[in-house]
């Protein structure tokens, strides 16, 4: 059982303006859960998808079962043997679970109908081999996230896949589901199936796998025996790097200092539930919790992106509405998704344009635009947070992550907000520039404005936030001040089911 | 500077393939550009024109009003009865203006507030208005005044042709809005990425309606123009009116997915339609074909069309290409 079935050596890979991988290693054995682990941005997804040729390798060798491959899609990986279960499930709901399991394989009968009977008969008995309770006549829809990720799991059996690459797999499980995905793993195991386990929850890396690598910044770690490590060796490893710098040891900013926005009773259901939280002028505030843990959604419900059915604002003391972001941002607010590409920039326009367009208003005179002052006004303000672009005519898809996140930040200190709603502000960036992007943040805060920081990098929480708020599903468990934010205590609140 | 540059650059080859077009018809029939002619084309350009000009707004959203052309002989014909009615001819200006405008508020009310995806939304309004005015014209016709002031105004002034003057104004105030102004920044940020616009706290729907609304009142003004001009109206007149002057828009440089409008090339896009329509008509008259110009101008229209597009698709692709490279 102790064969290695799979070895990935000195993987190369380069995004436009991020290196991702950098002399990335990685191997797995027949019969063995082996946890992939680092923080986000640090490589593992990209490694998997190197491996199933979603993207294509800069330089390196792949091994697997003994021969070098090179695969070109997934249709190949999944071919020669390798499945991937993804955080998002990709199945159709319409479909039964039947159906999904056989989509693209489908028996046919007399040479032309679809035999639909032949296949929920073989799905039972694949599901009967795993231990399985599902109806496979059922639309898939009808079935939880949890279930439906077992259909998954099945499907990848019957395709006879050999390594299944399991990707934060227990993100949207209810524990019991969690339970029953432990023991069709066992199952899988003594079947001779390697695994290959991402996730961020320490206690099920320890019960589950055999062994861990850690990924940094797109470089390998280390590799050990799951036996052999302790869990503060493995945070070590993850977070070991000068970028964070010392974690913040106390709070900047004094309890007395004025209550720029306070939230009271904020519900957006499905995922708000009853939240109310205070910010202070001057402070970062901290949000931390794992995935779906409602925190987007509390800054979109905040901002008016979203509708919210209960939930007073206060600004400055004076109570507001936010039901558009039209009126969150008369009022001070702004919000930088963490998707910028689709909720920040308009990639097809310049960076002048870009930086302007929550202040274009101001830059009307006599009905005319006024495209000079803009120019001069975006030219200043993005010399100021060290924009690298040739010219302000630069389209901003033609910029790299940081400083396209930079682009955005310019547009809101020209609109003059006053409280920053920043969501993962450093996902999808270099390591360089995310310490740009922490000093740029720090600097916001000391010129007396307000920074709600969502972030799920523990250790960026640690060195930025004067204050953490930890939210889990939908409600915030713990107020803690920076001196008593232990990352053991934050992952504690974080779990709080 | 750099972007307008290379915008000038664009509509130099537009205009130079218009040039390119006319000589060739030219040089094949002569008659082509006799003063009658071209006279003639100049003023048939208006209605045209003024349509490509009010839907550009609605493509830089990166939507679609397929409802103009039959927008236009709607309001030319619920003015013209009026008018037939005994209705001072000047009346029928502010009622074209109007249902223009009213068809335009309706498609802006549809897309912008309730969502529809604009092709079927103005897909039933361009029914909608087709089956009007074919319920209001019946029999008879529908006669506008010929040789009178308002032709003169709107169209042919002792065989000068006023319509062609009027574009040219009409073509300024759109670069105006699309350009210098708030309304036309917004509607490009629109078509760039609507969500990261409203998220910058605009009001992305009032600003979407907008753009409906100047599109039917441009069909609205194209009304007063084409009743000026062509003076009768019946029951099938004017079908695929809003085809060409889509077309036109498409082929001036503005892109079908928004946030990129050209005004000139509009202006252009439908100049050279209006060539393709004429110039087929005197080279097939010369050299004794029996084919219908207008069937012979679609196949030419839709070549054009697809390869001005396509040229941008590939223009577009390579200069990202170059970009990419430049950074590795």
């Amino acid at each position: 059982m102790n064969e290695l079935i799979l070895q990935m050596k000195n993987i190369e890979k380069s995004f436009p303006g991020v290196h991702a991988l950098k002399n990335a290693y990685f191997d797995l054995k027949a019969g063995e859960v082996h946890a992939l682990m680092g923080e986000n941005g640090a490589g593992k997804s990209t490694l998997m998808k190197v491996l199933c040729g979603i993207h294509k390798r800069d330089g390196g060798e792949i091994t697997l079962f003994g021969n070098p491959v090179n695969f070109h899609n997934i249709a190949q990986a999944q071919k020669a043997g390798i499945s991937i279960i993804h955080q998002e499930l990709n199945m159709i709901g319409d479909l039964t679970v039947a159906q999904n399991i056989f989509i693209g394989r489908e028996p046919i009968k007399n040479g032309i109908y679809i035999d639909d009977r032949k296949m929920e008969k073989d799905a039972r008995e694949l599901f009967g081999r795993l231990g399985i309770n599902i109806d496979p006549s059922v639309k898939l829809g009808r079935l939880t996230v949890g279930r439906q990720q077992m259909v998954e799991i099945t499907k990848a059996v019957s395709h006879n896949s050999k390594i299944l690459i399991l990707d934060e797999p227990t993100a949207a499980l209810t524990l019991p589901e969690v339970e029953e995905l432990f023991k069709i793993m066992n199952d899988l195991k003594k079947n001779g199936i390697g695994m290959i386990y991402i996730s961020h929850r320490m206690d099920e890396i320890t019960r589950i796998s055999d062994r861990v690598t850690v990924m940094r910044d797109g470089e390998y770690v280390m590799t050990k025996n799951t036996r052999e490590v302790t869990k503060d060796e493995i945070v070590k490893a993850m977070v070991g790097r000068v970028v964070y710098g010392e974690t913040k040891k106390q709070s900047a900013v004094p309890v007395s200092a004025p209550v720029v926005l306070e939230v009271r009773n904020l519900s957006a259901p499905p995922m708000v539930k009853d939240v109310s939280f205070v910010l202070r002028k001057g402070e970062i505030l901290g949000f931390a919790g794992l995935m779906g843990a409602g925190r987007t959604e509390v800054a979109r419900a905040i901002f008016g992106a979203d509708s919210k059915t209960s939930g007073e604002i206060f600004i400055n003391g004076k109570k507001v509405k936010t039901d558009t972001p039209e009126a969150a941002v008369k009022n001070g607010i702004c919000y930088l998704s963490e998707d910028r590409k689709r909720y920040g920039l308009l990639l097809i326009k310049s960076v002048a344009e870009n930086s302007v367009l929550a202040s274009v208003d101001r830059y009307i005179s006599a009905g005319w635009i006024n495209d000079r002052k803009i120019k001069k006004d975006a030219k200043a303000i993005n010399e100021k947070l060290k924009t690298k672009t040739p010219s302000m005519d630069q389209l901003v898809k033609n910029l790299s992550g940081g400083n396209q996140q930079k682009v955005i930040v310019a547009r809101w200190l020209l609109q003059n907000s006053d409280i920053f709603i920043f969501d993962e502000p450093t996902r999808g960036i270099d390591v360089g520039a995310k310490s740009e992007m922490y000093e740029l943040m720090e600097n916001l805060a000391s010129e007396g404005k307000s920074i709600i920081m969502i972030s799920s990098e523990l250790s960026e929480i640690q060195r930025l936030s004067d204050r953490v708020l930890v939210m889990c599903e939908g409600r915030i468990t713990a107020d803690l001040d920076i001196s008593e934010a232990s990352q053991e205590t934050i992952m504690k609140y974080a779990t709080m089911r | 500077m750099n972007n307008l540059l290379k915008k000038g650059k664009q509509n130099a080859i537009i205009l130079a393939s218009l040039i390119v077009l006319i000589i060739i018809f030219a040089a094949l029939n002569p008659n082509f550009l006799e003063k009658y002619n071209v006279v003639s084309m100049a003023q048939s350009l208006a209605p045209y024109a003024i349509m490509s000009l009010g839907v550009t707004f609605v493509i830089a959203t990166g939507g679609i009003d397929l409802s103009i052309g039959t927008v236009c002989i709607a309001a030319a014909t619920v003015a013209g009865k009026l008018f037939m009615n005994g209705w001072d001819i000047w009346t029928t200006i502010p009622v074209m203006i109007f249902i223009g405008t009213l068809f335009g508020l309706i498609n802006g009310l549809l897309v912008a507030k309730l969502k529809l995806p604009a092709f079927i939304a103005t897909l039933g309004t361009m029914m909608f208005a087709r089956g009007l005015s074919a319920i209001i014209v019946s029999i008879p016709n529908i006669f506008y005044p010929t040789g009178t002031w308002f032709n003169s105004v709107f169209s042919n002034f002792n065989g000068f042709p006023v319509g062609f003057f009027w574009v040219i104004g009409f073509a300024l105030i759109c670069a105006y809005l699309m350009y210098k102004c708030k309304i036309g920044r917004y509607i490009l940020s629109i078509g760039s990425n609507e969500e990261a616009t409203r998220l910058s706290g605009i009001n992305t729907d009032m600003y979407k309606l907008m753009a409906y609304v100047i599109s039917g009142l441009g069909a609205g003004i194209a009304a007063i123009f084409w009743a000026a001009s062509f003076t009768t109206v019946a029951s099938a007149t004017g079908n695929g009116m809003e085809l060409d002057a889509i077309a036109g828009v498409y082929i001036g440089g503005t892109s079908a997915a928004g946030g990129i409008a050209s005004i000139s090339g509009s202006v252009i896009g439908s100049a050279m339609l209006v060539v393709i329509r004429s110039g087929l008509n005197f080279v097939l008259a010369k050299f004794n074909l029996d084919v219908n110009s207008t069937y012979v101008t679609y196949v030419l229209t839709g070549i054009i069309v697809v390869v001005a597009v396509l040229m941008d698709v590939i223009k577009n692709k390579n200069a990202n290409k170059v970009k990419s490279r430049k950074k590795a």
